[in-house]
């Protein structure tokens, strides 16, 4: 879906060809210099052109995305087979190596352990509570939203409300309320991040649902006997996916600068974890001693975050879900 | 325009008694049972019972609820159960830090992304406002907290231009607590300023397409002219819009940013009370950020009507329900 198959080629030729057409056949759709302009168009599209020129194609937000969440997900499952050193090992006549001493990249920490190592399961860390917590606050927002758009007026009101006020509730304040009530750990942080974003997922989906709700084979399906469900998961779902895909790739943005947070606060994961929000919450009180301490995770947390948030620009100017990014929750 | 206040502070004080029953039922529901969380496992048994009868927790969970509201109006918030401090004195002296903090950087990022936005939405087609829309995207995936340590290595450590943290009261000593402010206050605004700056952008790309700036231009204005006098209006209205959805965000960066700089300000107990899981504090102190919140959405509602006469005449303000 994401790659450009031959299919979204012509469709963007298509969507050229209006704007092309004013310019030049100023004479009207009948006049020959216009029909030689499709013909030119048409003769254009089959002859696909090569795999390279098709990525180049792509908006630039797409590629340094795509490379920097590639970047990302590779470092975290390579952390799982190899890292540099063991990320826990206790090297105390290593301690404090500064960066680029032999065998030690981005040096070690106060108890001489990698840098490197650690941060590499760092990735894995903030991948494993991004990832839940998204995919879960997507889908079952996205269930919420999609029941709310489908259920009769007094209802949808009610359930819209309800989204509101969840929407408007400040999320740190869930975390904290759970950590208090649960505990630090992980386990807060993405039962946090699941409550703070359920309601906006939701909240992002009623209105595009409602649209293709109000369309002619939406009714069709219902004249012809389907149940609410099967509309709503066979013909809304497809049609609003794209606009979930893209919401995924920014919640997951905003997850993971959330964990980071929480980790730094001593809320969220705790020793011997290795989180980068912990990492730099270690490296605070050495920041005279060792500033490089506090380089790396941030510049690890920056290039995260920032890859999934092209990633998503760049899908949602491909994929064009129009409403999100009018509803400024996006 | 009175109407519309009068419906601002109605939604106000539902909002704040609502919000205030969610704290008090979730940190139940899901802790269960206070005094067995605020002395943790080990407790001695006589321990579990004085504290139950201390914090009036056999009462029902009704009587205890309107207790602590009515505390919050008497100023009898109860005492911390480990640190010993009044709580209601405690948070009236840390609200000053926090909402110097939390207003100071959006009297910082309003102006700005403002500027900012309206600049790299005229200069869409150059490299100039290219750029701006970079920086702002690097400036979202920031977090305050770290952008907050680069400043105290540099600024902090290496320039010893500012102290590295503390806070001073203003009115005690001015120009020290305008030192210790300052790079708090930045690293706040920086992140604040980027999202800002994007939808300032996007609103006003969206006015430019509008009808009454080509009218405008037809009336001999050139388009950045037209941008500035009759654009910059139309998109800070939508800024106000999605400004609102950003209070949570200031609020959650303010208790970060204590915790960086060593501000004894609301967040910084807020931590240090979950941390020793003091249910009591941390119910109080989270219904004060909400109050801020929901007062900063109030102010906000009345910038909305007065920037949009639309709403300002229909006297139905409509848009604020």
């Amino acid at each position: 879906m994401f790659c450009l198959t031959r299919g979204s080629v012509t469709v963007r030729k298509a969507r050229l060809l209006p704007d092309t057409t004013e310019h030049h056949g100023q004479g009207g759709a009948g006049e020959p210099g216009s029909d030689l302009f499709v013909d030119a168009v048409v003769a254009d599209v089959p002859e696909t052109p090569s795999r390279w020129k098709r990525i180049r194609r792509l908006p630039l937000p797409l590629l340094v995305g795509s490379f920097l969440v590639g970047s990302f997900l590779t470092v975290a499952f390579v952390s799982f087979i190899w890292t540099p050193h063991d990320p826990l090992k206790l090297v105390v006549p290593d301690r404090l190596l500064p960066v680029g001493s032999p065998g030690y990249l981005f040096g070690t920490d106060k108890f001489g352990r990698d840098v490197l190592s650690q941060l590499m399961v760092g990735a894995r860390n903030s991948l494993f509570v991004s990832l839940l917590s998204t995919s879960v606050a997507v889908v079952v927002g996205g269930l919420l939203g999609l029941l709310t758009a489908g259920s009769g007026p007094r209802w949808r009101n009610v359930l819209s409300r309800l989204v509101d006020v969840g929407v408007a509730l400040p999320g740190i304040l869930i975390a904290l309320v759970l950590a208090t009530s649960t505990g630090p750990g992980n386990q807060a942080a993405i039962i946090a991040i699941i409550f703070w974003f359920i309601p906006i997922a939701a909240r992002v989906t009623i209105g595009p649902a409602r649209q293709i709700l109000a369309l002619d084979y939406v009714e069709a399906a219902y004249a012809y006997g389907r149940s609410k469900w099967y509309v709503l998961l066979r013909h809304v779902t497809p049609n609003i996916g794209p606009l979930l895909i893209v919401l995924a790739s920014v919640m997951f943005a905003a997850a993971i600068l959330i964990e980071a947070a929480l980790a730094f606060l001593g809320i969220g994961a705790q020793p011997p974890t290795a989180s980068w929000g912990r990492l730099l919450q270690e490296s605070q009180p050495l920041l005279e001693a060792a500033p490089a301490l506090m380089f790396f995770p941030g510049v690890a947390i920056v290039l995260t975050v920032l890859g999934f948030n092209l990633l998503g620009d760049g899908l949602r100017t491909i994929l064009d879900p129009q409403q999100a990014s009018r509803s400024g929750l996006m | 325009m009175g109407r519309v206040i009068l419906r601002s502070v109605v939604s106000l004080v539902l909002a704040a008694g609502l919000g205030s029953l969610v704290v008090f039922g979730l940190l139940r529901l899901i802790g269960g049972d206070v005094a067995l969380m605020i002395l943790g496992q080990e407790a001695q048994p006589g321990a579990y019972e004085i504290l139950r009868e201390q914090l009036n927790l056999n009462q029902p969970w009704y009587q205890q609820y309107f207790d602590w509201l009515l505390g919050v109006f008497t100023g009898d918030l109860g005492t911390s159960y480990s640190a010993r401090f009044d709580i209601y004195e405690e948070v009236l002296r840390r609200l000053g830090p926090t909402t110097l903090l939390a207003f100071g950087s959006l009297l910082i990022s309003i102006p700005l992304a403002l500027v900012l936005g309206t600049y790299s939405a005229i200069q869409v087609k150059k490299l100039r406002g290219g750029v701006v829309d970079v920086l702002s995207q690097i400036g979202i995936a920031i977090p305050a907290f770290w952008a907050g340590l680069i400043f105290v290595v540099i600024f902090g450590i290496n320039l010893r231009w500012f102290p590295t943290g503390g806070y001073t009261s203003p009115f005690d000593d001015l120009g020290m607590s305008l030192k210790q402010l300052i790079m708090p206050t930045m690293a706040l605004s920086l992140g604040i300023t980027s999202v800002l700056t994007r939808y300032v952008r996007s609103a006003m790309l969206d006015v430019m397409g509008e009808e009454f700036i080509r009218t405008a231009m037809a009336k001999g204005r050139t388009r950045r002219g037209a941008a500035l006098i009759h654009g910059v209006r139309n998109a800070s209205v939508s800024l106000v819009t999605v400004g609102t959805l950003q209070f949570g965000a200031l609020m959650a960066g303010t208790v970060v940013i204590e915790n960086v700089f060593v501000i004894p300000g609301i967040g910084r107990l807020l931590v240090t009370s979950v941390l020793g899981r003091e249910v009591i504090v941390v119910q109080s102190l989270i219904l004060v950020i909400l109050l801020m919140i929901l007062i900063m959405n109030f102010l906000m509602d009345i910038a909305y009507v007065l920037l949009d006469p639309r709403i300002r005449d229909s006297q139905k303000g409509e848009a604020l329900a």
